[in-house]
Order: structure tokens, then sequence, then C-alpha cells
């Protein structure tokens, strides 16, 4: 074959208007037509301004928004469809998971957590790795966040407004003083579980897991000694529980447990069930007992058969 | 008598007509790419201590890690590799075709243009103006003086084999005009430019030709231009004739052909239509035809010639280089595969994968062609055969490492997360290979500073001068 300047130039064009044909053109035709999934809308003008800093700060060279049929973990209910980016300009899948996948963060914190968390990270999640963003001031944050909250559409409207009424019920019921506020938690703590006590004994192995897990998960917003006055308190309201009231209030294993697998939707208490199996919630739950609450039920009766390991 | 021993004979016999090169844009481009290799792999530095110290420029924002990030990724893209491999190119390719480069004026005001369109890519990413798309982050002003510095080259390139006194064109010539010429028409089209305001189209869309364009940075411009640089330097430095044409041919053409297909492959896990996905598996598959009509090519002319290649420096970088391309080809081929990408895709194995090719491949050959051409532009051995070394032996250190680390942190990501564990989770557990790939960077930048020392003594001092 002679290479002439022309074979490279005019072959090199023919062979690229053909690729550009097949990969981009026909693909155009192809998902141009794309309807609307069953959660899409469009954004507010606030939502779109916030999108605006998302972009501008490259959150998504850390946070994915492409759910996978793989995935566990937030926003895992839902497999990414084509017809939810349709008001995507420029779409933001992402490439890495340095952080969470957002498709759908909208309303999985109420907007305090989510202002505490933008000013510092580790405020409310300590090891986090992400970037502390207060340097672009509480007005641009709050749309940030307004832009975070709608991640999820019409399903993160869904979930803003049980957040809304919860925050509502939970600041009428801390308005209202330490017994009734205790009342109240105690009381959305299915029966069952509130008279269940830790069935693991308490240990010095077991305190110190739990220690672990509480500078992990907790000590940003309860504080290294319990009191709630962790770094992210100023920024939450209610503000986060102060455990070094609550001796002789009638906690239990089961309560802190289940308060601690299911979080406590309107206030800055996150859910985790997804993160800490089993046994690392009744560690870090009799940590909490023993040492900030001075008061611990662990394999108290009603406890069952102890379990094989148990010395 | 072979293709190449007839250029080499053409070329000694018309040295003598061409001794009016000054090698100016050659040059330009050289100073280039040693200068911006030491921002470039500084803001790498910053960025993977970020992550390891997340707190450590609290509320610095114009620094924070999501303005870092494209800033390191678009200066090793255009700062670094681009233009080193130009450097090469613009000495070479007069050679080659036994002319004076078109007009080094014009190339002079190229590297002018380049350099101004960097400085203004990197204050912009740092302000925070960017269209947030990967690969294609650069807003409308700057995307049109990255296409208008290529229409310079292609100009310049073109003219000068127009005008060349050598009737073949060398292998070399192919690839560095392919690469300009596609990668000005493939940059305009993957950033968008007839929507200057956003640079994007909507949705799934934008996706699909965001990385049709953001692989053929890869696979039109670093790729092709690299090639050219191991078809010029590897047959030069053992003194031997090219392989084989008949590969030449198949390596260029089908590295067009197949590279082109290949970038949904990005998308497998993304609602995109499935026969797309196809096309994109099956042609990443198919890149072993280039990759090894190309490295057969290179390694045959090579065979029994190692002796010569370890002699100099510019070689060994090159030849280094061409082993890497086979490593990330073939991995790359693999992770194309959905069963491997269920573990590797989001997280750091890719990052490893991208520091294996564009460090490892491109930026390896880019280094060996700038310290092969450099000696012969100056008339002058380089400023320390040492040094050069000493850079060699931290690159290569500083990619295998990447490599390990990067890997080993990806895969613990990749399986605890198929195993339903949380990003949060793993956080503490992938740290100490963050700490590890900042120390790796921290060599890098090293070895960029002293290369950067190294080619400004080569090339404006005389040996021995005290700067």
């Amino acid at each position: 074959m002679n290479m002439t300047l022309k074979t490279v130039v005019i072959g090199s064009l023919l062979v690229l208007a053909a690729v550009v044909f097949v990969m981009v053109i026909l693909p155009y035709a192809d998902t141009n037509k794309t309807t609307a999934s069953d959660i899409f809308r469009e954004r507010s003008p606030a939502e779109a301004a916030g999108r605006t800093f998302y972009i501008a700060n490259g959150c998504v060279y850390c946070h994915s928004q492409s759910i996978r049929k793989v995935d566990w973990g937030l926003g895992a209910e839902r497999i990414a469809q084509a017809g939810d980016y349709l008001a995507d300009h420029p779409i933001l899948l992402g490439s890495a998971r340095t952080g969470l996948d957002l498709s759908q963060e909208g309303g999985e914190h109420p907007d305090d957590w989510q202002t505490a968390h933008f000013i510092n990270p580790r405020y409310t999640r300590p090891l986090s790795i992400m970037p502390a963003f207060a340097f672009l001031g509480m007005e641009n944050l709050k749309q940030l966040t307004t832009y975070v909250q709608s991640l999820g559409l019409k399903d993160a409207d869904k979930r803003m407004q049980r957040q809304r009424f919860w925050k509502k019920e939970a600041i009428k019921a801390y308005e209202s003083g330490p017994v009734a506020n205790v009342k109240w938690l105690h009381e959305q703590v299915p029966e069952g579980w509130r008279n269940l006590p830790n069935p693991y004994p308490t240990t010095d192995a077991g305190l110190a897991r739990g220690h672990k897990i509480y500078q992990d998960f907790c000590l940003g917003c309860h504080g290294p000694i319990g009191d709630g006055m962790g770094p992210a308190q100023p920024y939450l309201y209610p503000p986060p529980l102060n455990f070094t009231i609550l001796k002789g209030r009638g906690i239990s294993g089961g309560i802190l447990y289940y308060q601690i697998m299911n979080g406590i939707t309107g206030t800055a208490m996150p859910y985790f069930k997804r993160e800490l199996e089993s046994e690392k919630i009744w560690d870090v739950g009799n940590y909490v007992a023993v040492y900030f609450i001075n008061q611990t039920d662990a394999n108290t009766d009603p406890r069952g058969i102890d379990a094989s390991y148990e010395p | 008598m072979n293709e190449a021993d007839l250029f080499e004979e053409r070329e000694l016999a018309g040295k003598s007509k061409v001794i009016t090169q000054n090698y100016a844009t050659a040059k330009g481009f050289c100073i280039t790419s040693a200068f911006w290799m030491v921002v470039a792999t500084f803001m790498g530095l910053l960025g993977a201590t970020e992550l390891m110290a997340p707190d450590l420029l609290e509320n610095v924002g114009w620094l924070v890690f999501g303005r870092v990030r494209p800033i390191h990724i678009n200066l090793v893209l255009f700062g670094f590799v681009t233009p080193g491999l130009l450097s090469s190119a613009f000495y070479y390719v007069p050679k080659l075709l036994r002319t004076d480069l078109y007009s080094e004026k014009l190339g002079i005001i190229t590297v002018f243009a380049w350099n101004v369109m960097l400085v203004a890519a990197v204050v912009s990413l740092a302000m925070g103006k960017t269209q947030g798309r990967e690969y294609a982050e650069l807003i409308w002003p700057i995307d049109m003086m990255v296409v208008a510095a290529f229409s310079l080259i292609i100009f310049n390139i073109i003219m000068t084999v127009r005008r060349r006194r050598e009737p073949i064109l060398y292998v070399s010539v192919w690839y560095v005009c392919a690469a300009v010429i596609l990668t000005a028409i493939t940059y305009a089209l993957g950033n968008i430019i007839w929507k200057p305001s956003s640079g994007a189209l909507v949705g799934i869309p934008d996706a699909i030709i965001l990385w049709f364009y953001g692989h053929n940075v890869f696979g039109l411009l670093l790729t092709p231009l690299s090639a050219g640089v191991a078809y010029y330097v590897i047959p030069k430095a053992c003194r031997a004739p090219l392989y084989s044409h008949t590969l030449s041919l198949w390596g260029f053409w089908s590295l067009l052909v197949v590279y082109t297909h290949i970038g949904t492959h990005h998308l497998l896990q993304v609602p995109v239509p499935t026969w797309l996905k196809v096309i994109a598996i099956v042609d990443s598959i198919a890149m072993v035809i280039p990759v090894m009509a190309f490295l057969i090519n290179i390694w045959y002319t090579a065979k029994g010639k190692l002796g010569e290649i370890h002699a100099d420096i510019g070689a060994k970088f090159v030849f280094t280089g061409t082993i890497m391309y086979f490593f990330v080809s073939i991995q790359g081929s693999m992770m194309s595969l959905p069963d491997v990408q269920r573990v590797t895709h989001f997280n750091n194995w890719v990052v490893a994968h991208a520091h294996l090719g564009v460090l490892g491949f491109a930026g390896m050959i880019a280094l060996g062609g700038i310290y092969y051409i450099l000696p012969r532009m100056t008339g002058r051995p380089l400023h320390s055969r040492l040094l050069a070394h000493f850079q060699y032996w931290m690159v290569l250190i500083g990619t295998v490492g990447f490599t390990v680390v990067l890997t080993i942190a990806g895969l613990i990501q990749g399986n605890a997360w198929l195993n339903g564990e949380t990003v949060y989770r793993l956080l503490p557990q992938i740290h100490v290979y963050y700490v590890s790939r900042a120390a790796l960077g921290l060599m890098l930048f090293s070895s960029a500073v002293i290369g950067f020392y190294n080619i400004i003594r080569s090339m404006f001092f005389s040996p021995g001068e005290t700067s």
C-alpha cells in the first residue's frame, strides 16, 4: 500500500466519519427518544443553581450518580434508568466512588445534617476524607444542599416530606423537656425491643470494640464524652442526645440497638444498619450504656441461652 | 534494500541540505513539557495528599480536591505528555522528510499559544470554571484555543509534508498527521463546541459522546503520537531497519478503526443501548490487533539489539514505554469484560490503569523522545546522563508502584462493595494505600524537578558551566 499524504489524511477522515456515524450519531438517534422515568421531574431554579456548585467544585470526581445492578448500599433500592437523566445537562454519572453514589441522596438526611457535613464532613462522619466546604459560604451551601436533597427526584421529594414531618415531631418532643423527649423517643421503638436487654455480657474486648465504633461513627455529634456536644452540635436541631442524663430513664439494650440500627428520621441521627452488623451495634450500644449512661442491662434476664463463645 | 535503510541513507545524504533547521519549535515544546510535568505531578501529589489528610488545606477553595484533580489530569494530558510527544514530532517529521519545518515562526507562535492555553486552563479550573465533564472540563474559550493550536500544528505539519524532498512517507509521519487532524475534530465534537454555554448535551447522549471523545484522547492523540516516536527512535537507536512495512500498515489502520469504537466500555453498567456496549466490548478485545502489530514490529526491530537501546537513555525510556503499552493494553481489553468490570469499576483499579497508560506508556515515551532528540538538537551531550537515568528509575518505580498500590486498593474496594460493604467502612482499610500513593507521587514530582533541571541545563548551558 502506497501511503501518500492524501491516503493518510483522507483515509483517516473517512474512518473517523464512519465511526462517528456508528458510535455517536446512531446512538444519539437511539437514546434521544428516551422518555421520562417514573421518578423523573424537572429541577426547580434553586436546585439547578445548587447543581452549578456541585459542578464547579468537582463533586463528580468522587461521587457517582449511577446505580448498577450489582450495587448495595445508598441508592441501591433503585437501579438507574435512562429516563432518570433527562434534565442532566451535563450528565454527572461520575467515574469513581471515592465517596458514596448520590443518585438517591435526597432525603437521606435532614438539611441541618447536610449543613454540618458540608461545613466539615468529619463533624458528622469522623472517617470521611471529603474536603470541607465552609469556604463556599452559608448562602451557597444552602443552594448546594437544595440540589443534593433533590437527588432521586420524585423519590427524594417523598423522603424529604418524611424528613420534614418527623423533624417537626422531634422538635416538639425536644422542646417539651428531657422527660417528655425520652418518653417520645421510647415510643418510637416497637414494643418488643423496649424490654430487650443486651444479650452479650460486658467484657473489656466488647467495650474496646464499642469504643472504636463510637469514635468512627458517633463522636462527631454525640461528642467524645457522650454529652451531645460533638463538633456538629452547633448546626443541628434538635441537638444530639446527651447520654449522660439518661440514667434511670428506662434505656434498655434493645432501645439502643433499635435506634442505632434504624436511626431517627427527621433528626440528624442516621440509620447504621448498612454499615454495622449485629454484634457491632450491640457493642457500641453497650459502650454508650456503660461509659456514658452508667447503667447497663447487658447479659441480664431474659437472655436465652448464652452464645457458645461466651466465657 | 528495505524502506528504513533507504531512509537512513537518504537522510545521511541529505544532511548537508537541512542544516538550516534550528529546532525552535521542538525545543519550545520540549521546555513546555518539562515545565508542566513539574506542575502536573505537583498537582497529583497535592490531590493524593488531600485524600490522605483531608483537612490539610481546609477551606482553601481553589485547591479543593475537586478542582485539583482536573488540573492534574488536564496538565498531564495537555501540559506534559502531548507537548513532549509533539516536541519529538517537530524534530523527526522534517528529518524524515528531508526538509525544514514549514515555519519555525508559526511553530513558536503555537508553543506560545499552547502555554497561554495551559495557564488559562489552570486558572479557570482553580476558580471553579469547569464544564464538569471528565477530560472535557475546559470552558469554551479555552476549547477554542485548543482547537486553534491543533489547527496551527496541522497546517505546519501538512505544509512540511507537502514541501518534502523525501518521496516516501515513513510510518511516524502517518501517525503524527492522523493524530493532530483527528484530535482536532474529536476534541471539537466531544467538547460540544457548538454549545458554548454548557459544552454538553443532555442525559445519556451526553455520556456517550463524552466517552467517545474521552477515550480518543488516548486512542487518537497519545497513542499515535507515542507510536510515532517509538517508530522513529527504536530503529534509529538500534541502527536496524524497521521489521515490517506490512505490520506498520496493519497497526496504523487497525488503530484508527478499532480504538475509536471502544469509548462506550466506560458505560457498560449504565442504561445505554446494548448493541453499543457489544460493539465497545468486541472492539476492546480487538485492540489486541493494533497493539500487537505495533509491538511486534518494534520488538522485532530491536531483537538482538537491546544493548544499543540500553546505551541510549532516550531509547531506554521509549522501549520501556512499549513494554508498559503491552501491559496496559492487555489489562484494558480485560477490563472491558463485564465480569471483570463488576469488580474494577468505580474504584482505584481504574486509577492504576490510567497511570500505567498515561505515565508508563505515553509519559515514558514522551520523556524518551525528549532525551533522544535533546543532544541531537543542541549538538552537545546531555548535561547529566546520571540524572536522566535517575529520573528513568524514579518514573519506572513510581509507575509500577502506583499500579501495584492502586490495584490492591481497587481490589479491596471492588470486592468489598460486591459483598455489600459500604464506601465509608472501607476508608480506613485503603488509607495505607493512599499514603503509599502519596509517597510515590512525591517521588514522581521529584523526578519531574530533576528532569526539568537536566533539560534546561542541557539546552542552555555548555557542559561544565555553572548555572
